[in-house]
């Protein structure tokens, strides 16, 4: 069943790509805006902007029941949810379903498996997904010793009664354990009134990899490459790249595989993530979770393959076969994206909403922009921070990081405070260059250099 | 109301300047017409006439018992005409979010109010319905309901105006 209408229940840039998107498949579109959206460059190009509530997301954006009886009162047959917001709720996914509109998304019962925690560890178990290696509840240091010895150091325990780093120690040799064992277990009975640890393995330098997958429904998954997003500030992804330069072939190949295993079994439906850890030093991966719904930095892939992820997320979710094959699909040159956001990194990375007084984009060839800002627009205070992304594509990594380089440099935008110079300092950063970073460089050697640094 | 052409103009114009009327007010979404004999109230109520696409006039008539204001929508696509000229002296009854609008409890019933009806600031004058639950939307002001808005059963917007009352002083 072709769809005829959709529904756009989200903002900013996304709403605008789906909207774009529906458009050139002749798919007319209804956007929900909240009062504060009711000028943005999607209302515009939507065929149609229906006022859905105030400006706060929760009388807005998060509200299932008004977005779902204005897609219903706007004749609408399919719902795209974009990220964020509503996009991975199962309960949204029902109620689009018990009343006839399409959910562009896996089903509810999909959403509920990979998106808890320990049902989706359950179904990389039984999909020989590897993760990373660890314990059951320890009673002693003797026996950590003896488990430690077969996960490989260096380990780290765990309190198995909560977080937050209480009980938590890294231990790099079997002595560090013996000393260490009986301390942690103390912590954690202070802090949760329960001693018991368990033992997992410690990733000392890790990679953030991902792999870009769309599934028919039907059990056919198909995977688009890999993306790295190792660039992190506090778990927000700030530049991703595609392929993952890092990993061999043979690793690679091995990751995209898991992918397919561990949706395969669920017949996952629609664009998806499946996110692993890279051990640097162990050359290995190990899954963290799914996620179900197209994702932030996906036009990497789809400069890599050349593909539309959303007009294929709107094909599966009609019901169309899958158009294509993985033998079809080809990985060509290296893309990087960086996340242009509203916030000031000389200040802790205070949010700047606000007028934008001057937006001044780079343009040229291999250089994309996904943003709904323009001369004039209205960052406003009430939503994420994140204010477009800026892709650029190049031959090989070397030439694609000069040409955000430049991108970068080209870029101006006045009236509010971005992150656009920091974006700069990290790409022309030596260890970047040389793609010698991990999760926490950022965090560890930029940030806090940076944040004393004056001006850029 | 669809498109007000001039010579509908005209034709009030016309039949005010011969009635024994004081005063004329017309309200839609799109249009406002004030006129009156008075010239105080006409320079109290002047405004720009605000776009190319107002009527224009026999310079004669411009000149003089009228004043006209012409508002346009934003876009065609922003439905919700938040921004709707409210006319002088009245009050707006905005929905509280996206809904169905209905005039009565339940259908066939007698509708919470008719025009030229008094109400009170509790007064319960419509509801709106978002997926099977109600919502009472109340006057809010103590006046008299001069205008409903909205046709029973339509879907509003968020802010969209519903019913005109004007406030007892």
């Amino acid at each position: 069943m072709a769809l005829r209408r959709l529904f756009v229940a989200n903002r900013g840039e996304i709403a605008l790509r789906i909207v774009r998107a529906a458009k050139s498949l002749g798919i007319q579109t209804v956007l929900a805006v909240s009062a504060a959206d009711r000028d943005s460059l999607a209302a515009r190009e939507a065929d149609r902007a229906v006022v859905i509530g105030p400006a706060p997301a929760r009388a807005s954006y998060l509200n299932a029941n008004l977005l779902v009886h204005a897609a219903l009162a706007t004749a609408c047959d399919a719902l795209h949810p974009g990220y964020g917001f509503l996009s991975e709720r199962a309960e949204f996914a029902e109620l689009c379903e018990t009343n006839g509109i399409i959910f562009v998304g896996p089903t509810a019962e999909s959403i509920r498996t990979v998106g808890d925690k320990l049902s989706a560890r359950a179904l990389a178990k039984t999909s020989n997904v590897p993760m990373v290696p660890g314990s059951g509840m320890i009673e002693s240091a003797a026996e950590a010793q003896r488990i430690a010895a077969e996960i490989g150091y260096p380990v780290v325990t765990k309190a198995s009664a909560g977080g937050g780093g209480r009980g938590m120690m890294v231990a790099r040799t079997a002595n560090d354990l013996a000393t260490g064992f009986d301390k942690s277990s103390h912590e954690a009975k202070e802090a949760f009134g329960d001693g018991t640890l368990y033992l997992e393995r410690y990733v000392e330098r890790a990679r953030h990899v991902e792999v870009q997958v769309l599934g028919d429904g039907q059990g056919g998954i198909l995977h688009f490459g890999e993306r790295d997003c190792s660039m992190q500030r506090r778990y927000q992804k700030m530049v991703e790249e595609a392929p993952a330069a890092i990993l061999s072939d043979a690793v690679r190949s091995r990751l995209h595989q898991a992918a397919i295993q561990l949706l395969a079994p669920i017949r996952y439906r629609n664009a998806g993530t499946v996110e692993f850890l890279y051990d640097m030093d162990r050359d290995e991966f190990y899954f963290m979770e799914v996620n179900a719904r197209i994702q932030v930095e996906h036009p990497v892939s789809e400069e890599i393959t050349g593909v539309d992820l959303i007009q294929l997320q709107l094909a599966v979710a009609a019901g169309e076969p899958l158009s294509l094959t993985q033998d079809a699909i080809h990985c060509q040159g290296h893309a990087i994206e960086v996340r242009i956001i509203a916030e000031d990194p000389q200040r802790n990375f205070a949010p700047s909403p606000g007028r934008i007084t001057k937006w001044q984009a780079p343009t040229g060839a291999g250089v994309r922009l996904d943003s709904a800002m323009f001369d004039g627009a209205l960052v406003p205070p009430f939503y994420d921070s994140m204010i477009g992304k800026l892709i650029v594509r190049g031959e090989h990594r070397a030439d694609a990081v000069e040409r955000m380089r430049q991108a970068l440099a080209d870029f101006q935008i006045e009236g509010i405070a971005t992150n656009l110079p920091l974006l700069r300092a990290i790409v022309a950063h030596p260890d970047y260059l040389a793609n010698q970073i991990e999760t926490k460089w950022l965090e560890r050697l930029i940030l806090p250099t940076f944040g004393n640094s004056k001006g850029n | 109301m669809t498109e007000v052409k001039p010579e509908d103009v005209e034709a009030l114009v016309e039949i005010f300047d011969q009635s024994d009327w004081s005063e004329l007010r017309i309200a839609s979404s799109n249009f406002q017409l004030y006129l009156s004999k008075d010239a105080a109230q006409r320079d109290r109520h002047r405004v720009a006439v605000s776009t190319p696409a107002a009527p224009s006039m026999s310079p004669q008539r411009a000149a003089g018992s009228l004043s006209v204001q012409h508002t346009t929508a934003a876009s065609t696509h922003a439905a919700a005409p938040a921004d709707a000229a409210i006319p002088d002296g009245m009050q707006a009854v905005r929905a509280p979010s996206l809904g169905t609008f209905y005039l009565a409890p339940k259908p066939g019933a007698a509708p919470f109010v008719t025009v030229g009806q008094r109400v009170e600031p509790e007064t319960e004058i419509c509801i709106i319905e978002v997926m099977k639950l109600f919502t009472a939307v109340r006057a809010g002001v103590r006046g008299i309901v001069r205008r409903i808005l909205v046709a029973d059963a339509q879907m509003v917007e968020f802010d969209q105006p519903l019913i005109l009352i004007e406030p007892a002083d």
